[in-house]
């Protein structure tokens, strides 16, 4: 669990402030209860204790102890009651006190002796903690022609006491139990919510400049999540709108270079044909036509990308053997490695079957081998390999050549870059190549990768997906087209 | 045999038009689409070269039209455009042969001369330049009765050039031909196979045949004062 992740932290909060809130009512609860439950049992007290009042009241003339005890039985009846009474009279006269209660729920005889300063004030009410337990008593003070007494009347809060323990023990089980799944189910509720989100970050993450065309999906909700998708929706159209620009460029560009580029060669071509230059203006003319070839190649390079970029069409995709296309153009260039005293080794291995445009994976590997070759001293070797590698059809490209600086590791791919920009210049490299071969690569769901270690060599690999038993074409190749 | 040329850009028309009058071709040219309907729709000719993006009607619009008056008529396409989906549209549209710009205008003649199906006819099965000699049938080569071991790319090398003797062949037609696009202007190939060829074919031989026409590409003739135009 991320524990800077939003959904983490509002569960938290979430969390913290409802638990807060259960304690503060489970608090309110308990003490609400107990204040309720005692102040009722004061008002049962006082009500017995006016009646011992009127029993005391009743004679004005002298009374004995036992009419008071027969009447305060059979009228108040504590026992019955669970209720404790006491009568005592100044200065400190027993007249009567009740037996064991009917529950037994505290003992009468162990009530602490009344203190002597009653005399002088009301005692008022009172907690009286006996052994194993408490008892709630309410004193109340008398003056009677018969004299001055004080009749304590009390109840034992045992009842009370448990309820209140039930009640803190259910609260204490049930609030954790409440907490816990509030915070599950607020974590998951936020994850829930925040799904979309994620899934937006998921769509945006898998585009490239090879399908601007996709969307991230609109949320519905109305409201913050609504406005950042179709904020980003926009964003992505004006992007591709810019993409577009570019790349239209890009192709009109080349386009409109093929024009005097055909004059140029036409012209100077006839030139060389014809028998009007000789001698020196001959081979001048002849270096700029070489200069012209070079132009050329690099403008059907550009249209390529251009072509590549915009998605081609791929209804000339079938199924080719790798392993026999490497075979066949390696074959071909042997001689040009030969030429240059590297050596060229292919090593057979069983068909491997690619789906897609066999003029443009053949380029791949003569760009590559092209690219190795060139930059592999004399005496160095250059092999080409195709294996399997965890499901993926690999083809690989070794040198023993000067190798790629890391720092020019990641742009090798870039368009008219060169690690080396004098030498491969001279070389007619113009720093399309292994673009080309990348966009290639990209257009038929491949990757191209390149590990290096200078002075020693370089690796590139492709990797293609082996294709499904059933795959549909579509779902191969997922490249849309953007021609609009 | 008369042609037409319609190609808005006059230089490209220009030379074009050169080019083929001094391969003795009657040549008109019309520099829209508009002015060509009229030179079609007005004289006879053997063959169109087109360009397709054309003021006042595009030259597939003229396409459309040329081949609902006259079905037969060979058109040849050029353009700057090369998708392959735009190669297929417009075969289908009727075109009868495809040249992407900037050509060379040797490819340019060898696709001209194929429409008007004049010089594959000549097709003799052994070619003799000078003391050189290659047999079609057999794929032997020899020279001043000597045998030369050719690999099989040098002998497809070798025929190309024999194909059409001292006429220039550009790098590219010779890619294109013994090789496929794959190998344009990525390598040397054609200068490295040609080294071999020569190898072979001309070093141990006082008379060299193969020459290379610098910028341009090589064609094999017998001597070098013999180099005419670059296309026979």
């Amino acid at each position: 669990m991320n524990h800077r992740s939003l959904a983490f932290r509002l569960a938290l909060w979430y969390t913290l402030l409802l638990g807060a809130t259960f304690a503060l009512v489970g608090m309110g609860m308990f003490y609400g209860l107990e204040q309720y439950l005692h102040s009722s049992l004061r008002d049962s007290l006082r009500r017995r204790s006016s009646q011992v009042e009127q029993i005391l009241q009743q004679d004005q003339a002298v009374i004995s102890s036992a009419q008071i005890s027969d009447a305060i039985s059979t009228r108040v009846s504590p026992e019955f009651n669970n209720r404790f009474v006491r009568v005592t009279r100044a200065p400190g006269t027993l007249i009567y006190r009740s037996g064991p209660p009917a529950d037994r729920s505290f003992d009468p005889n162990a009530m602490p002796p009344i203190p002597g300063s009653w005399l002088d004030d009301t005692m008022g009410r009172r907690t009286v903690t006996l052994p194993n337990q408490r008892l709630m008593v309410n004193a109340t003070r008398i003056d009677t022609p018969s004299g001055r007494y004080l009749i304590e009347l009390g109840s034992s809060l045992q009842s009370i006491d448990g309820l209140q323990d039930r009640l803190l023990a259910l609260l204490g089980l049930l609030l954790p139990v409440l907490v816990i799944c509030a915070a599950g189910g607020g974590y998951l509720l936020v994850n829930w919510a925040l799904r979309p989100v994620d899934r937006m970050s998921q769509t945006a993450e898998h585009m490239s400049m090879q399908n601007l065309d996709a969307r991230l999906p609109v949320l519905p909700t109305g409201d913050a999540l609504q406005r950042l998708s179709l904020s980003l929706n926009h964003m992505l159209g004006r992007l591709r709108d810019s993409v577009q620009i570019s790349r239209r460029f890009l192709a009109d560009a080349s386009h409109e270079l093929r024009t005097p580029l055909t004059v140029i060669k036409g012209e100077l071509q006839e030139i060389v044909g014809g028998d009007a230059a000789q001698g020196e203006v001959r081979e001048r003319i002849g270096s700029v036509l070489e200069e012209v070839a070079r132009l050329e190649h690099l403008v059907s390079g550009l249209l390529a990308l251009s072509r590549l970029d915009a998605g081609e069409a791929q209804r000339e995709w079938l199924d080719v053997d790798l392993v026999e296309l490497a075979a066949s153009t390696a074959e071909q260039m042997r001689l040009i490695a030969e030429d240059r005293g590297i050596q060229l080794q292919f090593p057979h291995s069983a068909p491997m079957i690619v789906r897609g445009d066999q003029c443009r994976l053949k380029q791949v590997i003569v760009n590559l081998l092209d690219n190795a070759i060139r930059f592999t001293p004399r005496g160095g070797g250059v092999t080409l390999r195709t294996g399997d590698s965890g499901g993926d059809i690999v083809l690989e490209v070794l040198d023993t050549g000067m190798g790629i600086p890391p720092a020019a590791l990641t742009r090798v791919f870039d368009r008219f870059y060169r690690v080396d920009e004098a030498r491969s210049r001279d070389d007619g490299g113009a720093g399309l190549g292994l673009s080309i071969a990348q966009s290639i690569c990209l257009a038929h769901g491949a990757q191209i990768e390149v590990h290096s270690e200078v002075g020693h060599g370089s690796c590139f690999r492709l990797r293609f997906p082996r294709p499904l038993a059933n795959a549909a074409r579509p779902a191969r190749a997922p490249m849309p087209q953007m021609r609009s | 045999m008369r042609l037409l040329i319609v190609e808005d850009d006059c230089k490209v028309a220009d030379f074009v038009a050169r080019g083929l009058r001094a391969e003795g071709f009657a040549v008109d040219l019309a520099g829209d689409g508009r002015e060509g309907r009229g030179y079609i729709d007005s004289y006879q000719y053997d063959l169109l070269i087109l360009d397709l993006m054309l003021p006042l009607i595009s030259g597939s619009e003229l396409l459309r039209l040329v081949r609902r008056s006259n079905p037969t008529l060979p058109v040849l396409v050029l353009t700057a455009r090369d998708a392959t989906e735009d190669k297929v549209k417009h075969f289908e549209a009727g075109a009868d042969d495809y040249l992407t710009k900037p050509f060379d205008f040797a490819e340019l003649l060898v696709r001209v001369k194929s429409l008007l199906r004049r010089t594959p006819v000549e097709r003799t099965d052994v070619i003799l330049v000078s003391n050189l000699e290659l047999n079609r049938l057999t794929h032997q080569v020899r020279r001043g009765g000597q045998n030369i071991e050719l690999t099989s790319k040098e002998y497809a090398l070798l025929e190309y050039l024999l194909s059409s003797p001292s006429r220039v062949f550009t790098r590219s037609m010779i890619l294109e031909h013994v090789w496929d696009q794959s190998f344009e202007g990525v390598t040397n190939i054609v200068d490295v196979y040609v080294r071999h060829l020569r190898r072979k074919v001309d070093d141990p031989f006082p008379v060299k045949l193969i020459h290379t026409v610098r910028g341009v590409g090589y064609c094999v003739r017998e001597t070098q004062q013999a180099a005419g135009p670059q296309v026979q």
